[in-house]
């Protein structure tokens, strides 16, 4: 049976491209065919999650229908009243399934993970949990059954983002860009699908499977005999970092430019990540969408929080508790390994240090020229790839296994 | 951004697909291996070269160098001044070995390298070298991803006439690959051999197609064996050898070489081999072998269905089974009954369907400088591989008799325990 995974191989760009040809007709005439857009959506869905991956095709028709309820639920009460526990109750039966199949990762309950997990849980409930947390602030007021299917299921990005927003994607799929704009789409959607293939299908595909084992192979060798530490680590960690940013930039990249193609502005996922120049700024070059949702829903309120209930009163004290906070729990999304968590405590951390450098900076006017953004740009790139190494969980394997 | 039509856009993404397919199915040959890029991919043990076809082709049609596939393994690799690459260069041989395999290459996958060469085999002389590593319990195939080759997959299915028993074996061998399970066509023409159905015309145009294109990819990239093995070891080689080519010099030479290589540990193995793989860990290693068992494997199974490959193309092969350093295995532990009952096991599958030519060194491993590490042929055992070697291939061809027996196949021979009853029982 046939089964594709998305952007997999080249094989997949040319069915999805030919299917997408009388959406993009359609739409250079001026006119979006709905019903050929959910057919089409629907059949690449169903061939992600068919064959040996049926029970993940049950699993989010049952996540789906969850969901669906829920905001609708909380749509209709928040019409009526704005109790905070019905929030947070709302909130939490939103984020319930990703919790529990995260949890099920590491307890080892396969059975738990077969039934409720599915590829793209996450992407899926960062999408309706925005949902209800601007629901609940009054930004959404309605409820639209269809286009709330439409915008969860968003076939482009369904299995890894980027993550859009419900009001940007409404504007969108509503209404149909002029022959200027959407021809302006082509353009970059053509440039990022080439992009995308030099980044994942080459040079992805030589740092992580060319080199890669290669690498990991002789560390192992080294490290057994030197108590886990060798120098193979040193390449180990520049070669994984690459290869996390490439592959997944790349992978965005196709999103975007599917969607591109559909005629729907999906916010891009990367922007020059390597050229920041602390780690603040490299958070809203890298993996944007996911930054700025953790950046909205979680930093900001939690700064809120703490401001309405006054328990602290200090600012820094109270943005350095929120970094920590932030990056914890984007730890925790990851996955319950203790090296997630640590990448998480590492940004945290980073973050308080890089925000104390930079009032330190303002007071003591430290001298500011291209050469110190040189030093920024090198010392930035080298925390990053070394949390890169934290991240790959390759430590674990040297240390633990 | 400036205002673009449309043609501005996509003309050069449809010119792109234009050239593209131009070069894959363009029916005009696009690159030239010339020589010295053969005599260099000889000795290149590149996998561009091992899983393609191109570089071989040129080797084995070449008109002036008679270049002989040397199948084997790891001890392929040691390229020590008494290697078969090296005297054949040396004392102007009527061969030169083309050496294919290296560390991880077992018989399903010389199976599969086999059907890209059939001119190579048919009627033809080739050695091949056997170790008894190979057929392990468990794990016995998992380098075989590296060395996979969809366009070899391509030239067995092409070749299929009949579906024999060793098709179906292979069939339901490759099954059990990711690399096979995953990919859609190959999953389904391969199911389709396992269950004996022959392949329809449309099966055969697709996989015509397919290997067009693998084979344009082979020829474009397979090219690049950027190894310098050829200047690095060959020549240096040529110079150390005596000009005078009779055993008893050779082995004075290789003894020399041997004793100079060998002395900083009590084992008989290569220093540099010893500093970088042994030294760190020898607490560790100490009876470290015990449990190893080479009498019962799959590895029995795909080994038979080299056999039936090379009675199918009327091969003359020379079989050369390698000790092991025996100073390294009493060391650890590994256990000589055990070793020689596999060793018998191997020789019983070969001598009863007729392959009568054995080189077999397995109770050579105590000799002098036989090894060159631990389980890897080295100078002394290079010059008597060569004793056997040399007269086989000066000799030329000899059309053999074989009489394959499927039982070999099966799980029963695979399993089977064996002691010197069970082997005389077995038919």
């Amino acid at each position: 049976m046939l089964n594709l995974q998305p952007y997999a191989d080249p094989q997949y760009f040319v069915y999805l491209l030919l299917a997408l040809v009388p959406l993009a007709v359609g739409l250079y005439f001026g006119k979006r065919i709905d019903w050929y857009e959910v057919i089409v959506s629907l059949v690449f869905i169903f061939l992600m999650f068919n064959g040996k991956k049926y029970h993940e095709g049950y699993a989010i028709i049952g996540f789906m229908i969850w969901q669906w309820l829920l905001v609708w639920g909380y749509t209709l009460y928040r019409k009526k009243s704005n109790n905070a526990l019905v929030f947070y109750f709302a909130t939490l039966l939103a984020i319930l399934p990703l919790v529990i199949v995260k949890v099920s990762a590491p307890a080892h309950w396969t059975h738990v993970s077969t039934l409720l997990g599915f590829l793209g849980i996450s992407y899926l409930t960062f999408r309706s949990t925005a949902m209800i947390l601007e629901t609940r602030d009054g930004s959404i007021k309605t409820f639209n059954p269809w286009l709330f299917l439409r915008f969860m299921l968003f076939m482009p990005s369904i299995s890894s983002g980027p993550i859009d927003r419900y009001r940007r994607f409404e504007k969108d799929i509503t209404s149909v860009p002029s022959r200027e704009k959407y021809v302006s789409m082509l353009e970059k959607a053509v440039w990022y699908f080439f992009l995308g293939f030099l980044y994942k299908f080459i040079i992805s595909h030589y740092l992580g499977e060319v080199w890669l084992p290669y690498i990991q192979a002789f560390a192992i060798d080294a490290a057994q005999v030197h108590h886990g530490w060798t120098w193979w680590l040193i390449p180990y960690m520049y070669t994984t970092g690459l290869n996390l940013f490439f592959d997944f930039a790349g992978y965005s990249l196709f999103a975007v430019a599917t969607s591109y193609v559909m005629g729907i502005e999906l916010p891009m996922n990367f922007d020059k990540p390597f050229l920041s120049k602390n780690l603040k700024e490299f958070w809203n070059r890298w993996h944007i969408t996911l930054s700025f949702w953790f950046r909205d829903y979680i930093f900001m309120r939690f700064v809120f929080l703490i401001m309405k209930k006054k328990w602290i009163k200090s600012r820094v004290t109270t943005s350095n508790i929120a970094y920590i906070f932030n990056m914890l729990v984007m730890g925790f999304w990851h996955g319950l390994h203790w090296y997630y968590i640590a990448y998480g405590l590492f940004h945290g951390v980073g973050l308080v240090i890089n925000d104390a450098w930079i009032r330190y900076k303002k007071k003591h006017n430290v001298p500011h020229n291209k050469w110190t953004d040189a030093i920024a740009i090198v010392i930035t790139f080298n925390v990053v790839m070394l949390s890169f190494l934290l991240f790959s969980g390759f430590l674990d394997t040297l240390w633990f296994k | 951004m400036k205002k673009r039509g449309l043609w501005w856009i996509f003309g050069p993404v449809i010119i792109a697909f234009i050239l593209i397919a131009a070069l894959f199915l363009a029916p005009f040959s696009l690159n030239h291996i010339t020589k010295k890029d053969v005599r260099e991919a000889s000795v290149s043990f590149s996998k561009n070269v091992f899983k393609g076809e191109a570089v071989k082709h040129a080797a084995f049609s070449d008109k002036k160098t008679r270049y002989v596939p040397f199948f084997g393994s790891s001890e392929l690799l040691r390229l020590d001044t008494m290697h078969p690459s090296m005297l054949a260069a040396k004392y102007h041989r009527n061969y030169q070995p083309f050496l294919l395999g290296q560390a991880g290459t077992e018989s399903l996958t010389h199976y599969l390298s086999m059907q890209e060469m059939p001119k190579a085999l048919h009627k033809k002389q080739v050695v091949f070298v056997i170790s008894q590593q190979w057929f392990t319990k468990k794990n016995s195939k998992v380098a075989f991803p590296e060395f996979y080759s969809p366009l070899q997959t391509a030239d067995w299915l092409r070749q299929i006439k009949t579906i024999t028993p060793t098709d179906r074996f292979i069939a339901e061998r490759l099954l059990r690959q990711k690399q096979v399970k995953d990919s859609d066509v190959y999953s389904k023409l391969v199911t389709k051999i396992s269950d004996n159905q022959p392949l329809s015309a449309t099966d055969k145009k697709i996989l015509s197609l397919k290997h067009r294109t693998l084979l344009r990819e082979d020829q474009l990239f397979s090219n690049f064996s950027n190894t310098d093995n050829w200047n690095k070891f060959v020549e240096p080689a040529i110079k150390r050898l005596p000009e005078q080519a009779d055993v008893p010099t050779l082995l004075r030479e290789a003894t020399k070489i041997g004793k100079e290589q060998t002395n900083n540990n009590p084992f008989r193995i290569k220093n540099s081999f010893y500093d970088s793989r042994v030294k760190l860990n020898i607490k560790r290693l100490k009876d470290s072998q015990r449990d190893f068992d080479y009498r019962q494997s799959e590895e029995y199974g795909d080994f038979q269905a080299v056999l039936a490959e090379f009675a199918k193309k009327d091969t003359d092969v020379l079989f050369i089974i390698q000790p092991v350093n025996q100073r390294w295995s009493d060391y650890t532990g590994l256990r000589t009954d055990m070793y020689y009952q596999s060793v018998n096991k191997v020789k019983k599958q070969l001598q009863s369907q007729g392959f009568n030519n054995i080189a077999d060194f397995s109770h050579d491993g105590g000799r002098d400088y036989f090894m060159q590490d631990t389980i890897h042929l080295g100078w002394n055992g290079w010059v008597a591989a060569d004793e056997k070697i040399k007269p086989f291939l000066t000799n030329g061809y000899h059309a053999p008799k074989y009489h394959i027996n499927n039982n070999y196949l099966s799980t029963r021979w695979q399993n089977l325990m064996p002691t010197e009853e069970n082997l005389q029982e077995f038919k």
